[in-house]
């Protein structure tokens, strides 16, 4: 029981973190400017050396790259969330109860990513500038696919999961 | 005694002429505006000394291309004087009150090439040593929206809506276990009577 305890806290751990590295930090985008130098940008800032807000990001033009943020934000906070229920619901739920509340909250959260990522590939044409439209993916972005599966897996071992003394 | 008051004098002598240099100017840090709209760049000033009736204020105007920076406002004597051969000829004025410290002026239909940074330089004679302050200029064609309204707004909707989804269903089990509750005393209630009945009689 301990053993398979602290796999799946883990796991939800794990994905919590990817979660967080994948918001957070600006490297969705990898963009090769004319000028030779590489630039990192997206969700919040365009990095080379210097950081610069994204541009027009304060605008309607980039109305699908604040929903992008909003469903990071939100998918990270409900992994958070889903951390405290889990540990309420470990002391609270009687003999042979699932998790079901706690996989809810993951499951949402999968889904959230899934909707913010699958948002960015469609729309980031409209959002990006032009100088910045060369370029390929970047490591927030393959991380945040992954967190993907990890929660919606996270999710499910939940719901299979059922308390033992 | 005496010399307590001595060191006293000679310390507040040391204190006094380091305050009295120093003018400190204030104007905003960046001022955003319609395009064709009016805009009031305030500048104050703070000094240990009286307001003077020497005292002066200028403005100056560094466009976003330019490298140098051109005068357009200058009160001296008691006197402003404005543009009136640059680009803000005609169109600036002088809504200040340098009895009250306020240099300000105001900016009126602007335009794109309006942006740039604009500077205050005060000086209160005797009080002169002291940094010029300015402030950055945007024109916008509409107001732009706050950075974050979609994000924010988007998160605490989908938020707002979790939280009472789950009170609701914890409100919903509530009503359905005090119904339960409530039907299974009506039966007990209902049992004893008729219990009670069938004995009388017998």
């Amino acid at each position: 029981m301990l053993v398979i305890l602290t796999f799946i806290l883990l796991f939800h751990v794990i994905s919590a973190i990817l979660l967080f590295i994948s918001t957070i930090n600006n490297a969705w985008w990898v963009a090769s400017a004319p000028g030779g130098s590489v630039i990192y940008t997206d969700l919040w800032y365009s990095c080379n050396v210097t950081c610069l807000p994204v541009k027009n990001s304060a605008s309607t033009d980039a109305v699908y790259l604040q929903a992008v943020q909003a469903t990071m934000i939100l998918s990270t906070i409900l992994c958070c969330v889903g951390f405290f229920v889990f540990i309420l619901q470990l002391f609270r739920l009687k003999q042979g109860e699932r998790f079901v509340f706690t996989a809810i909250i993951q499951l949402l959260a999968g889904l959230c990513v899934m909707i913010g990522a699958s948002i960015y590939t469609a729309e980031r044409e409209g959002f990006t500038e032009e100088s910045l439209r060369k370029g390929g993916y970047g490591s927030s972005y393959v991380l945040a696919w992954i967190s993907f599966p990890m929660t919606v897996v996270s999710g499910l071992m939940y719901l299979v999961l059922r308390k033992r003394k | 005694m005496l010399t307590i008051l001595a060191l006293a004098s000679v310390i507040l002598l040391g204190i006094v002429p380091q305050q009295s240099e120093g003018i400190v100017i204030y104007t905003g840090w960046e001022r955003h505006a319609l395009v064709g709209s009016d805009i009031r760049l305030s500048c104050s000033f703070f000094s240990w000394r009286w307001t003077s009736d020497d005292v002066t204020f200028s403005w100056s105007y560094r466009s976003d291309g330019a490298r140098d920076a051109i005068s357009i406002f200058h009160y001296t004597g008691g006197a402003p004087y404005v543009d009136n051969k640059g680009p803000f000829r005609d169109r600036l004025e002088f809504v200040g009150n340098p009895g009250r410290r306020d240099g300000s002026i105001l900016l009126k239909n602007l335009d794109y090439g309006d942006n740039g940074t604009f500077t205050c330089d005060a000086k209160n004679p005797p009080d002169i040593v002291g940094r010029a302050s300015s402030v950055r200029l945007l024109v916008f064609e509409k107001v732009p929206i706050q950075a974050g309204v979609i994000t924010g707004s988007i998160i605490g909707a989908v938020l707002g809506l979790l939280l009472l989804i789950v009170v609701i269903y914890y409100f919903m089990r509530f009503l359905v276990a005090r119904r339960v509750f409530n039907l299974s005393v009506s039966k007990h209630g209902k049992k004893g009577k008729g219990k009670e009945g069938s004995q009388q009689r017998q």
